[in-house]
């Protein structure tokens, strides 16, 4: 299947989303995060760590000079396969832009919503909303 | 063979024949809950008495309102108010030990539910977690060769298309090591649970629990949680825990986040 094909798959999948809402979470409280406020990051994969209890996307962000490594959580590998992600999904290097939900510390860490790969403009996760 | 062997023989045969007549109708009446489940809405156990209503699990100042005698609503609000300090850690964040019922009941991921004629075994991706109802017709074990565990001890029968089990023997909470939910919710070892679990339709398996803690409660707390049939082909997976566990837990309660080297990341770490 065409990157684009599988693409459209992971929209047809959408309705699993509502089912698994709360699955990011579903082993440590959020109380960490700011989810009044819509982060978003510029910035390269340098890896996506594809793992139980839940995925870590790590990001170099630039800014003013200097690259930031931001630390990412998602879901659970497995409830993201089950909504159409592959560990392959994020490839190191791929440019992408990324909302997350920020800690409320200022730590460079935070909850993923969506993302937007800018080779294409292919999106994953939650974006038009 | 003499007459008497003869006789002996028949009712023998006989018997064995009623046997498995009776082990085969207890087989074909089994419902057929295969598949793959997600429970419907979010982690929050009792969502009819949830404040707000639209309140998520572990958001600060959520809470539910079980019957809670005076004394166990303190510690219910005691947790509450941890949680609001981010102090009141999950206890599954550390990978270490089961989730417990009835919490097992209330999880992300997905479910299994293996009906077999001696026994039903609920299977939960999250955790994992098992909860064993056995059908068989056995009794519980004896008090002294009972001891408080995190899923307790389950026994059932079926009434029609109705699996009806009491779980007994739980682990009680202390110092919220054993929860039902993130808003801090706490039962004692004197918690038993009647559960009552059908199919509504094709898609729907409802499990409606009804709580009885003479320790904690002041009157029978009716929860009824719903599951939702995913997709034929669904697939559960592996889920281990430990496997890249970022999110360590400090004595004093707050839960961290380690960066890709494995040290901690947050900028207050007590």
């Amino acid at each position: 299947m065409s990157r684009f094909g599988r693409w459209r798959v992971f929209a047809a999948l959408g309705a699993l989303l509502a089912l698994m809402a709360g699955a990011a979470r579903a082993h440590h409280s959020a109380a960490m995060f700011d989810d009044t406020k819509v982060v978003e990051l510029h910035g390269t994969v340098k890896e996506l760590q594809w793992a139980n209890p839940h995925i870590w996307l790590q990001v170099l962000v630039p800014k003013d000079g200097t690259t930031t490594e931001w630390s990412i959580e998602g879901g659970s590998p497995n409830s993201l396969s089950r909504q159409g992600w592959r560990s392959t999904t994020f490839q190191n290097g791929d440019l992408v832009t990324v909302r997350i939900y920020a800690m409320k510390d200022g730590t460079p860490a935070g909850s993923f919503i969506g993302a937007k790969f800018e080779a294409d403009g292919r999106t994953i996760g939650r974006w038009q909303d | 063979m003499t007459s008497s062997a003869r006789f002996r023989s028949l009712v023998t045969l006989v018997g064995a024949c009623l046997a498995a007549g009776a082990a085969s109708a207890q087989t074909t009446a089994l419902p057929d809950w295969s598949g793959v489940w997600a429970m419907e809405g979010g982690t929050i156990f009792d969502h009819a008495t949830v404040v707000p209503p639209n309140g998520r699990s572990g958001n600060p100042g959520v809470r539910e309102f079980p019957p809670y005698t005076a004394e166990w609503e303190a510690r219910y609000r005691q947790n509450i108010e941890l949680i609001k300090d981010g102090r009141f850690p999950d206890p599954i964040t550390t990978c270490g030990t089961p989730h417990g019922f009835p919490r097992l009941m209330n999880l992300p991921d997905v479910y299994e539910f293996a009906v077999t004629p001696a026994a039903v075994w609920i299977l939960v991706e999250n955790g994992p977690n098992i909860l064993r109802v056995y059908t068989d017709g056995r009794d519980y074990p004896p008090a002294d060769a009972l001891w408080p565990t995190y899923s307790g001890a389950s026994i059932g029968h079926w009434e029609g298309d109705t699996l009806v089990f009491t779980t007994v023997s739980l682990k009680e909470s202390r110092d919220g090591d054993v929860i039902l939910d993130r808003t801090g919710l706490v039962l004692s070892d004197a918690a038993k649970v009647m559960t009552r679990m059908r199919k509504v339709d094709d898609k729907t398996i409802e499990a409606a629990m009804t709580i009885e803690d003479a320790k904690a409660l002041t009157a029978p707390w009716h929860v009824t949680k719903r599951y939702r049939k995913l997709p034929a082909g669904t697939w559960a997976w592996d889920y281990a825990c430990a496997e890249n566990n970022r999110n360590p837990v400090t004595a004093a309660g707050k839960t961290l986040t380690l960066g890709p080297d494995g040290r901690p990341i947050d900028k207050v770490t007590e």
